[in-house]
């Protein structure tokens, strides 16, 4: 409960939080301190067309029938913000600032409104993309990177973030069979090429070399998404169970539902 | 934050739009409210301070910045004497302190009153008693104003020479 005589700054949890998982990156959220929740937040990352989806949903089965308690999030899926957001994809008033600025609206709505109470609840969160796929975007576009950071510093560190890394050529042969290649995917805001194809390559070049050159700041562990689906699901699967089985597990309550 | 967020993304596309291209064409830029509004109200909403400076950062720097300071009660007075209703977020209602418009907006705009405080000496903010007459308060901005125009009319010349 808050209360008007609280001084917001004097309660500025994590606001050195760093890397450590579970904490805010940065200053944080000072009227919603993060201390000690039971839940876990498991962010997969990749590029469109490495298999997010397929590999979430094939997770969270799995996490479901070992009886725990799964929420998932993902990009622009704010209730609030995503009207907005496909609203302003579709205009041409969006500048690379304002991009950015939405998608950080959306982002802390579903941290406010999804992720936080599911941790506090004792949840695993299962988040198809972070805040690197925002930071890749914005980088590829010229934001500056430091600015980005501490924009940013109201994010929570995952405690996994797994990176489905893919190499271009199989990308874009991924992305045409599935629906073809769109404006935005396309980075064609950047006007680098009118050529859809080689703007196309060239902007998701940029995005890989963006995202590989997060993988030792934010700790990512590098899965190859060109293996077939079950190889991939096998390793997340192993590699998750390592990490939440030592760990204490859920509270009864957050088990049963 | 959502809240916070929301008003920096107007205010970037604002920017672009409106200020940036008339600032380079040499032209007089009138901002009614400015970062500082998001300052105080964000603050008050218990976001963190440093977290919001270094969010609008980038913001261009205003030449001059003038904050109209009047006491609670009679900002107060003249909202009622205008209009029936507070506003929802103006009167701090979603922040739970009070089931009262006026009561909830007099401990919200109380404690962002507070917070332009520490502004007006943190940015150097110009302060205009807004209590007396609107001749008054006129002749004190016009008075506070002239010097940057002097210099401004003066580059105002130059482009207008004939190429």
């Amino acid at each position: 409960m808050s209360s008007p005589s609280e001084d917001p700054v004097e309660n500025a949890e994590g606001a050195n939080g760093g890397m450590q998982p579970g904490r805010y990156y940065g200053r944080g959220i000072p009227y919603l301190p993060i201390g000690n929740y039971p839940g876990k937040l498991i962010a997969i990352e990749g590029t469109d067309g490495v298999g997010r989806s397929t590999q979430i949903q094939l997770l969270r089965e799995w996490l479901e029938v070992k009886g725990y308690g799964v929420v998932e999030t993902g990009w622009t899926r704010s209730e609030l913000m995503q009207p907005t957001i496909e609203l302003a994809k579709s205009s041409n008033t969006l500048n690379k600032l304002t991009f950015v600025l939405l998608y950080a609206t959306d982002f802390a709505d579903r941290l406010e409104k999804e992720v936080i109470p599911a941790l506090k609840a004792g949840f695993v969160v299962l988040s198809d993309r972070y805040i690197f796929t925002a930071l890749a975007r914005a980088g590829v576009r010229g934001v500056d990177r430091q600015w980005l950071r501490t924009l940013y510093g109201f994010a929570i560190a995952p405690h996994m973030v797994f990176y489905l890394k893919v190499d271009v050529s199989t990308l874009i042969r991924r992305v045409l069979a599935a629906r073809g290649m769109d404006f935005w995917e396309s980075g064609m805001d950047l006007k680098q090429s009118d050529e859809i194809y080689d703007s196309f390559r060239a902007y998701q070049s940029k995005l890989l070399r963006e995202y590989t050159s997060m993988a030792d700041e934010f700790h990512f562990r590098v899965l190859d998404a060109r293996r077939p689906v079950d190889h991939i699901q096998d390793e997340l699967r192993r590699q998750v169970a390592a990490f939440l089985e030592p760990a204490e597990k859920p509270a009864e309550a957050a088990l049963t539902r | 934050m959502t809240f916070s967020l929301l008003h920096a993304t107007d205010f970037a596309d604002r920017l672009l739009y409106k200020i940036i291209p008339p600032l380079k064409a040499g032209m007089i830029v009138l901002a009614d409210r400015y970062a500082y509004t998001a300052f105080a109200r964000d603050a008050t909403r218990g976001v963190d301070r440093q977290w919001v400076r270094e969010l609008y950062s980038f913001g261009v720097r205003p030449d001059m910045a003038l904050y109209f300071r009047v006491p609670i009660d009679v900002s107060l007075d003249r909202l009622m004497a205008r209009r029936v209703k507070l506003k929802f977020y103006e009167a701090g209602m979603d922040l739970g302190w009070s089931s009262n418009p006026a009561d909830s907006f007099r401990l919200f705009q109380g404690k962002v009153l507070d917070e332009y405080d520490r502004l007006v000496e943190e940015f150097g903010l110009e302060v205009i008693d807004a209590r007396g007459s609107i001749m008054e308060q006129q002749r004190f901005v016009r008075h506070l104003i002239a010097p940057h125009l002097e210099l401004g009319e003066q580059l105002e010349t130059t482009d207008e020479q004939p190429v």
